[in-house]
């Protein structure tokens, strides 16, 4: 078509459109005139000429409407046309409106909250390069849980593996850190200088670590994360440059690490380099495991290869050095995307699909609604279509009326979205894999964008689709009655409530089980008692606290400071707290007087450096023998307590009390541990699994070997009476009265580390709960909408009975009888597909059986009830109906 | 509805062109010029020929100018484009062509079969 005329044509649509309406009524008369002028002069009347000749033109308005359709961009005046019609439709039945509206922004709100989540969590590019290609390897223990690499170990397998591109060396470092400000302890990590080449991580600001940096007699050097330099240095430029004091060292700040910067299972605060070659322990075989390593593939080399291939470099080092390999059997290796999210991703694709469900729910509402509207239009639209309306413009009409209800609920979703987002990232845990990096950006846009179109299109769909099966001719006739397209009609939205109740009983059924399961862990008793207890974490410094008697005596000072705070009840030292970090400690031991287990059964029990009155001060009970006296000290033989799990799994055949065990908590040899208490068992790591055994040592008898880790990091808890409010500022003086050099992290409430064990689960369950919520609104509104349309439509037939004397009881009966059949058949459904589901959500459990008859019980009763008032509260509006009105009806 | 299957479709509009070959025309007359070229054979719903021409402009094929009618009214006259006179052409071969094709077809004795 030419350009030309179509914009003349355009712009005699839209600049002249007065002009161009008059001048197609002159066309047409004067043709009219003419012919009647014709018609005259053969002879008829003028005026039968006129009717005559108007008879033969044909409709006029017809012709006008083709003519004006045949001038361009009659598309822009069609779509002006049916979005003021829509409006004006939509605005003459607001309780549908609202309720669209309604369903659509919490289904879209929703669905994109928990994309946010998703994406901030497992969509968002990682700081590293190409991801996909890195490995977290560790070492395996016999009891399969992962264990450290040793510093030569590293080396060889560095020196000797041809399947990585570069293997780096990580290690957590968690010094002290002090400028001009307050020391603070920070956790982070030393790294091997390779590492920031390998993960191909770009510095915010300055420089990354270099090669040089890891050569003996380099320039000390550290790197500050984002959080750490928003914390201290204000995101101050200057940072760079500064020199900074790491347990008594001094390093200078050399760069700032991205924000989305993140090590699974590992804190990164600091980075300093590892330096390798220049470290005492790079020849020692036997000395600590402290390492992991990461590596990033060679191209076509797959993680099995790779595997494969460390795992003949370990078997020949263990044939070299047996002793060291006693507690290592295997290799853990990981792909570093899945490391960081594995905890987090059952639970978020379970939170993910909960949000499409109620999406998926708001649509099928939607649809119902727009197909329950469609039935009682289907009049209206027969009398358009007998004006000269076509099927594709009523069809255009009803998928605008769905696109203006999509797109507005789409922006109330929006607007939900960000308003709720504050919230929600009140609730998220802060363990939460690189949760900082949560926020809602353009891709977050771009699926509520598709959302909405496939919302308009489920939709618009359905009643497009009804109206082009029906016979309108038969609705003109018989519309009075509104009996019409009622079988398909009727049945089709049957069909969509029942599976609106079965995608909300699948909901609320996990729902359920996540809320039985959070109640088990809630009431599960950790084994200490959390009330009243505060904690500190401390790091000493590395300058003055060399030996044992160091630690021992700045305890002794802080013991007698806490004497002079009333409030305190008792306090102790504890080297890890229950529950409260990442960190993991455990040692090997041996019953003497049983035969030697093979190395790799060796028997191993967590490892807690304890003061005498800790466990009085954590609650935890004295099941037989004795606490630590003060007098368990250097000069006397060393006593060990151990937990009822260690005594039960270890000495099922006598009392432990007065027995020895070889504890191998250092370099040299096992030592020998007479036990002299048996106390109840601690969940030290994880609120979710059994407790472990426990082991306690005390602290003026920790071997030298333990004296750094001991320096390094320590906690320092206190019991208070219960009004203790505003204690906190006290303990921290206390402490720097003792040693202003201290390290001191901030002051947490054991209630609070408690909860934190529960924040993830905690958060989904609110996710969920708020999901199974709004889609047991939504199944609720559905089936009131059903019925509700279902009265209106029986109306007449209603009247008619009531006239012949039905009792208005038979007739609630019969209402809420056609609802009953709904509900049943869809929760026959949900049940179905929630035990098929079943397997797929049993990792989120707590001592609750994913087919738990009672959760489903439970939520299939509230379902039940719910709809019920639903359908109750609609057929009420049958038995007021009055049967003269009613006959009167249309 | 409309009469238009008793015209080939698009048959229409060739008439139309070919009506206003030979000079400008006003609607009522483009009708008669049809009528009076067709032998009174074709029927057409006279409102019908409105919307094909509006089209034909639209397309190009056709220009518009308003003039005086014959009795003197005020009258839209329709007059080909250069445009139009191509189309007309290409499109007189192509129904010559067919309706060529068609008569060979139906000329054509039945087969022994």
């Amino acid at each position: 078509m030419s350009l030309i005329a179509y914009f003349r044509s355009l712009a005699a649509r839209f600049l002249h459109r007065a002009r161009t309406e008059l001048d197609l009524e002159d066309e047409l008369q004067s043709h009219i005139e003419l012919h009647a002028e014709k018609l005259e002069r053969s002879g008829m009347t003028r005026p039968e000429a006129l009717r005559r000749a108007r008879i033969e033109f044909g409709s006029a308005e017809r012709f006008k409407e083709e003519c004006r359709e045949t001038i361009a961009g009659n598309w822009i005046d069609n779509l002006l046309q049916d979005l003021r019609f829509s409006f004006r439709t939509l605005r003459k039945s607001p309780g549908f409106f609202a309720v669209a509206v309604i369903t659509l922004a919490l289904g879209i709100g929703a669905t994109v909250a928990a994309f946010s989540v998703v994406n901030a969590v497992l969509l968002r590019p990682f700081a590293f390069k190409d991801p996909q290609t890195l490995l977290w390897i560790y070492s395996q223990r016999p009891d399969n849980a992962r264990t450290n690499f040793s510093l030569p170990e590293y080396c060889d397998y560095r020196d000797e593996n041809t399947s990585f591109e570069a293997l780096a060396a990580v290690a957590s470092y968690n010094p002290s850190f002090a400028d001009e400000g307050a020391p603070e302890r920070v956790q982070g990590v030393r790294m091997s200088a390779n590492a920031f080449t390998l993960l191909g991580v770009q510095p915010l600001l300055g420089r990354t670590l270099m090669v040089e940096d890891d050569r003996n007699g380099a320039r000390p050097v550290v790197l500050i994360s984002y959080g750490l330099w928003s914390r201290r240095y204000a995101k101050n430029a200057d940072a760079i440059g500064r020199s900074v004091n790491l347990n008594g060292e001094m390093r200078d700040i050399v760069g700032v690490l991205p924000a989305n910067f993140a090590l699974p299972n590992l804190d990164s605060d600091i980075v300093v380099p590892l330096q390798p070659e220049s470290d005492p322990r790079r020849s020692a075989r036997n000395s600590v495991n402290f390492l992991r390593m990461v590596g990033r593939l060679k191209p076509n080399v797959s993680a099995r290869q790779a595997h494969a291939e460390l795992d003949s470099i370990r078997q020949n080092l263990h044939r070299q050095f047996p002793d060291a390999y006693t507690g290592k059997v295997g290799l853990t290796i990981v792909p570093l995307t899945e490391e960081i999210v594995a905890n987090i991703n059952a639970v978020l694709v379970t939170i993910f699909s909960a949000a499409g469900a109620v999406l998926l729910i708001g649509c099928i509402n939607l649809a119902g609604l727009s197909l329950s509207r469609a039935g009682a239009r289907q009049r209206e639209l027969a009398v358009r279509t007998a004006l000269g309306a076509t099927r594709n413009q009523l069809r255009r009409l009803l998928l605008t009326e769905s696109f203006i209800l999509a797109m507005i609920g789409g922006a109330l979703g929006l607007a939900v979205e960000f308003w709720g987002q504050g919230a929600l990232l009140h609730f998220v845990p802060t363990d939460l894999p690189r949760i900082e990096t949560f926020s809602t950006d353009w891709s977050v846009f771009a699926f509520a964008i598709a959302l909405i179109l496939l919302a308009t299109f489920l939709c618009g769909l359905a009643p497009a689709w009804l109206l082009s099966r029906s016979d309108l001719r038969e609705a003109l006739i018989s519309g009075a009655r509104g009996s019409v397209g009622g079988r398909l009609q009727s049945r089709l939205r049957s069909w969509l409530v029942s599976g609106q109740i079965a995608l909300a009983l699948v909901l609320l059924a996990n729902a359920g089980l996540l809320f039985r399961s959070f109640v088990r862990l809630n009431s599960e008793q950790p084994g200490f008692d959390a009330s009243d207890v505060r904690t500190v974490r401390l790091s000493l410094p590395q300058v003055g606290y060399s030996d044992r008697n160091t630690i021992v005596q700045f305890y002794a000072r802080l013991q007698s400071r806490a004497a002079q705070i009333p409030r305190i009840k008792s306090n102790a030292l504890v080297s890890i707290l229950p529950l409260a970090t990442k960190s993991i400690s455990f040692v090997h031991f041996t019953r003497p007087d049983l035969p030697p287990a093979k190395p790799e059964d060796t028997p191993s029990t967590n490892y807690r450096i304890v003061t005498p009155d800790y466990f009085q001060s954590m609650g935890i009970p004295l099941l037989e023998g004795r606490y630590f006296r003060e007098d368990d000290d250097g000069d006397r033989a060393p006593v060990g307590i151990v937990s009822s799990v260690l005594a039960k799994n270890h000495f099922p055949d006598r009392s432990p009390i007065g027995q020895r065990i070889l504890v191998d908590d250092n370099d040299g040899d096992p030592r020998p541990i007479e036990i002299v208490g048996i106390v109840g068992a601690v969940k030290q790591t994880n609120l979710e699994r059994p407790a472990k055994p426990d082991i306690y040592l005390p602290l003026r008898q920790t071997h030298k070997d333990g004296v750094p880790w001991l320096r390094n990091s320590a906690y320092w808890v206190v019991k208070t009476s219960p009004d203790a409010n505003g204690i906190e500022p006290m303990l921290r003086d206390a402490i720097r009265s003792v040693d202003d050099n201290v390290a001191i992290g901030p002051v947490r409430p054991m209630s609070e580390v408690l909860a934190s064990a529960l924040a993830a689960r905690r958060f989904s369950l609110l996710l969920i709960g708020s999901f199974a919520g709004a889609a047991l609104f939504l199944a609720a509104a559905g089936l009131y909408a059903v019925i509700s349309y279902g009265i209106q439509q029986r109306t007449r037939e209603i009247g008619v009975r009531l006239a012949l004397g039905a009792p208005r009881t038979n007739i609630f009966g019969m209402l809420i009888k056609q609802g009953l059949s709904m509900l049943v058949a869809g929760l026959a459904a949900g049940f179905l597909v929630a035990l098929l589901l079943a397997n797929l959500v049993a990792s989120q459990m707590y001592g609750v059986s994913p087919r738990d008859p009672f959760s489903f019980a439970l939520v299939s009763f509230l379902l039940l009830i719910i709809s019920l008032c639903a359908s109750a509260i609609a057929a009420r509006r049958a038995i007021v109906i009055d049967p003269v009105v009613a006959l009167r009806y249309e | 509805m409309s009469n238009e299957a008793e015209l080939l479709p698009g048959t229409l509009d060739l008439l139309i062109l070919k009506s206003v070959s030979l000079g400008p025309l006003h609607g009522y007359a483009v009708l008669s010029r049809i009528e009076q070229i067709s032998g009174s054979a074709l029927f057409i719903e006279q409102g019908a020929l409105y919307p094909a021409l509006f089209r034909l402009v639209r397309q190009g094929l056709l220009k518009t100018e308003w003039g005086k009618s014959e009795n003197n009214r005020r009258a839209k006259f329709y007059e080909l484009t250069a445009r139009g006179r191509k189309r007309l052409r290409e499109e007189t071969e192509g129904w010559n062509r067919l309706a060529k094709a068609i008569a060979t077809a139906l000329a054509a004795r039945p087969q022994q079969a």
